[in-house]
């Protein structure tokens, strides 16, 4: 069976990011390789959980000494905010069977699902087969690089060095540029980020705690002080 | 079963649970009316939050890399020219140019 087009376009769009992906999972590796795992177990790890900063806090945790439950309830926390993700997604999976579902649940990242939302919001197609495309360039990157870095940890410079550690920051903010839908957006925005700065800089509330808050915060004034569009 | 073992395991099942979870929750929520339209706005104001902590997270430099960032992001709607922007000025930065 060929690709369908959607498949394509979606892996065409996500190379910048899958890139950025690339270089953040070497630096998942050298971690790995720190808590004590090797290249097959940190490829499976990535295959089956496929959630970068999840996996980064649930090893770290191990790496530091704590138990698989303590590092288990750790990711957990940080993947929560995923629950709002696919909830989103409501208009590309709705009416698939259950296989086309999962598969496609599996495999939305933050950094797949920004991109739909921002080709959607530029007005070209963009539906199941392209979340699937753009989630697959993704996956393949996590593996391939996860598993190098894991693998040959010793000879890998520091991702921080070069600035790579920067690279989502920028492409979060491009997509934002493209999910901007005019003066609407502002309060709901405004609010989402004053939020996160509130928590941040007045509480020692978890980061990930903050940022769900400021998202669901910011959808609420949109939710309650908009109008149907 | 190894600690390793363990987590992989247990977070690969909760990861997937939560995943779904959210599907089927936004599923059976209404289509029209307040709850829709904050569903609506959520991609936004999430990674509005995100970028907001990643921007806090850092410092001085990170500040002025988002501000190029953002500026080339409104010029040129580009993605990758975005992320370059981005990444010379930070490595700029932090490396004293």
């Amino acid at each position: 069976m060929p690709l369908p087009a959607e498949f394509r376009q979606g892996l065409r769009d996500i190379a910048p990011l899958a890139l950025g992906v690339a270089l953040y999972g070497l630096a998942f590796g050298l971690l790995a390789a720190q808590a004590g795992m090797d290249g097959l177990q940190t490829g499976i790890m990535g295959a089956t959980v496929f959630t970068g900063s999840a996996q980064f806090v649930a090893v770290e945790r191990l790496a530091a000494g704590a138990t698989a439950l303590t590092a288990l309830v750790a990711g957990i926390a940080l993947n929560l905010r995923m629950v709002l993700i696919t909830a989103s997604l409501r208009d590309v999976l709705a009416g698939q069977p259950f296989w086309k579902v999962a598969l496609g649940v599996h495999l939305t990242t933050d950094e797949s699902w920004a991109l739909l939302h921002a080709t959607r919001a530029a007005g070209r197609p963009a539906g199941y087969w392209y979340l699937v495309g753009a989630g697959f360039g993704v996956f393949a990157a996590w593996i391939a690089a996860t598993v190098a870095g894991a693998s040959f940890a010793h000879s890998i410079p520091e991702p921080r060095a070069l600035g790579i550690d920067f690279a989502f920051a920028a492409a979060f903010i491009a997509i934002l540029r493209g999910l901007w839908r005019g003066r609407r957006d502002a309060a709901p925005w405004l609010v989402a980020a004053a939020t996160v700065v509130a928590l941040r800089l007045g509480t020692t509330l978890e980061p990930s705690w903050a940022l769900v808050a400021g998202g669901v915060l910011g959808a609420a004034v949109a939710a309650f002080g908009g109008r149907d569009v | 079963m190894s600690e390793v073992t363990l987590l992989i395991a247990s977070l690969a099942a909760a990861t997937l649970v939560i995943r779904l979870g959210g599907y089927y929750l936004g599923a059976a929520l209404p289509q029209s009316g307040p709850i829709a339209r904050g569903l609506k706005a959520l991609p936004g104001t999430l990674i509005t939050a995100l970028v907001t902590l990643q921007l806090i997270n850092g410092g001085v430099n990170e500040w002025i890399a988002g501000a190029a960032a953002l500026a080339i992001a409104i010029a040129t709607r580009s993605l990758p020219l975005t992320m370059l922007a981005g990444i010379v000025t930070i490595y700029a930065l932090r490396n004293g140019f």
